[in-house]
């Protein structure tokens, strides 16, 4: 879950920002797991990827991903 | 629903105080990784003892050193393949991608991640929605799909967007012709030059593409005439369509201006993902509006390589947002990039630096003089020869040298074709101090 109830600008998260930033993280605590299947695993930081563009865009996070291989 | 006119209709309508508090924050987060993670940017940073938490406003923005083009070069040639600008292990690449350097062989090289790949799609969605793609519309790229970035972010971004994505790739210009025409295509992607050069090659085959195909979109990159107001309005008359501008290079991977739907001359700069400088190239200091200046570009996309404070000699003219109607706060360059405040030479979309030329050629001890003519091949495409002098003695070896050296020239070149011309000796000029031996004899673009 997101641990944040702010976007970069300080203004308060609307519930589907909120609901974005937490698919986002589950993505991000999925990718951090080492025993899933290849098949999980390339797709979920496939899903990653495309969850990084559509949170950065709405100013909800800037960060890098690769330690995830991201 | 109906679709909205803005792909991220937040921050492209985001008020210009809010619009920089949030590139300030990027900014400062940006140097923060940049300085963590590469040699070059903390070489950089030491040698004016810039730290980022100095970044209070985004006029301390100045306080960052600027990069050059030939720094990167020199840091690719002491390091390479890649120079001391990684801020990631490169087992962490996906993609590939390679530009024209500015001296002799050695090409600027990039890599990207996964999200970066992606983010360099998602820039293109921006201007691509911006300009009217939506996921209705067939896009056929006129593109050769090599290690040149051209469209290829364009391509993933029309499938991000939901369109029919038909790729050109090695087809001839004939078959591409048909291609449209009998795939209903709505919108193509092109070079301005490649974009005249199909309409020729379908005019000379008897067919009208203003009335023959579905075509009401043509999306320009690659030269700066999409935004010549001659040029464009020839492509939209040929074309039956409008043309829509946009800009990028392969240092960021991307585009960071693209043309909108209300076609106000010019181009806006996505704001959100870059801060675009316009400088004095005499003094680096800062332009105004309406005055020309030099392009200095900081991309919040491409981690892999960060890019701070880019210079990059391209000319422009940066003129408010409510120079458009459309309702972004993104500001924008009337007439796109008007051209470049150093000798490059963009041919058919690829960067030739004459430096980098003439290097090549003195490889070859049996050329004596010569001379880079660039000129319009039938008042559509831009053509580049090297006219040549073979020192006496050494005619022999013309037939050889002709075809290596127009594959040396053009691997270095991203693949662009050389003409290789030799003439009797002594017709070139011969020079003692300042050589001139560039000939740029295209007609000049008027805005």
């Amino acid at each position: 879950m997101a641990n944040t109830d702010t976007d970069l600008l300080g203004s308060r998260l609307t519930e589907q920002e909120r609901e974005l930033l937490n698919v986002y993280e589950a993505l991000k605590k999925l990718a951090s797991q080492d025993d899933l299947p290849p098949c999980a695993a390339r797709n979920v930081r496939r899903a990653l990827m495309s969850m990084w563009q559509a949170t950065n865009d709405l100013d909800l996070q800037f960060e890098q991903l690769y330690e995830f291989g991201v | 629903m109906p679709y909205t006119e803005y792909w991220n209709p937040k921050n492209e309508t985001l008020p210009r105080e809010q619009l920089q508090a949030l590139q300030l924050r990027k900014l400062r987060r940006l140097c923060e990784w940049a300085y963590a993670t590469t040699p070059f940017h903390q070489r950089k940073f030491d040698a004016v003892r810039f730290k980022p938490e100095q970044l209070k406003t985004l006029d301390d923005l100045r306080r960052i050193p600027i990069m050059t083009r030939e720094e990167w070069m020199e840091s690719l040639q002491e390091k390479p393949l890649f120079g001391d600008m990684l801020a990631t292990d490169p087992n962490n690449a996906i993609r590939y991608h390679l530009t024209s350097g500015t001296t002799g062989r050695t090409p600027i090289r990039v890599l990207d991640g996964m999200k970066d790949w992606d983010w360099i799609s998602e820039m293109w969605c921006y201007g691509l929605w911006g300009f009217g793609v939506r996921p209705e519309d067939i896009v056929y790229f006129a593109f050769g799909y090599g290690s040149f970035i051209g469209f290829w972010g364009a391509h993933y971004a029309c499938e991000k967007i939901g369109s029919l994505v038909i790729p050109g790739g090695a087809q001839t210009t004939e078959a591409r012709i048909m291609q449209i025409i009998e795939m209903g295509v709505t919108t193509v992607c092109s070079t301005p030059t490649y974009a005249l050069h199909l309409w020729q090659k379908a005019k000379e085959r008897g067919i009208d593409l203003a009335k023959e195909s579905n075509v009401n979109k043509v999306i320009l990159s690659g030269e700066p005439a999409g935004s010549i107001p001659a040029v464009k309005h020839q492509l939209e008359e040929a074309w039956g369509a409008k043309c829509g501008d946009t800009a990028g290079m392969t240092e960021i991977g991307t585009i960071m201006i693209f043309e909108c739907s209300h076609q106000p001359g010019g181009t806006h700069i996505i704001e959100d993902h870059f801060i675009e400088e316009v400088l004095n190239p005499v003094n680096d200091g800062p332009a105004g509006y309406e005055e020309l200046g030099e392009r200095v570009v900081t991309s919040f996309g491409r981690g892999f390589i960060p890019l701070i404070r880019y210079r990059t000699k391209d000319m422009v003219m940066k003129v408010p947002a409510s120079a458009c109607s459309c309702g972004r706060t993104w500001d924008l360059y009337s007439g796109g990039i008007r051209g470049r405040w150093d000798d490059m030479k963009l041919i058919r979309g690829t960067n030739v630096y004459p430096r980098a030329v003439e290097a090549i050629i003195r490889e070859y001890a049996a050329i004596d003089e010569f001379q880079i003519y660039i000129w319009r091949k039938e008042e559509v495409q831009d053509e580049i020869t090297i006219k040549l002098e073979i020192k006496p003695g050494h005619e022999a070896e013309w037939v050889v040298l002709q075809h290596k050296l127009a594959k040396d020239l053009a691997n270095a070149h991203e693949g662009l074709r050389f003409n290789i011309e030799r003439v009797e000796y002594g017709v070139l000029p011969h020079f003692e101090l300042k050589a001139k031996r560039l000939a740029d004899v295209r007609p000049v673009a008027q805005y």
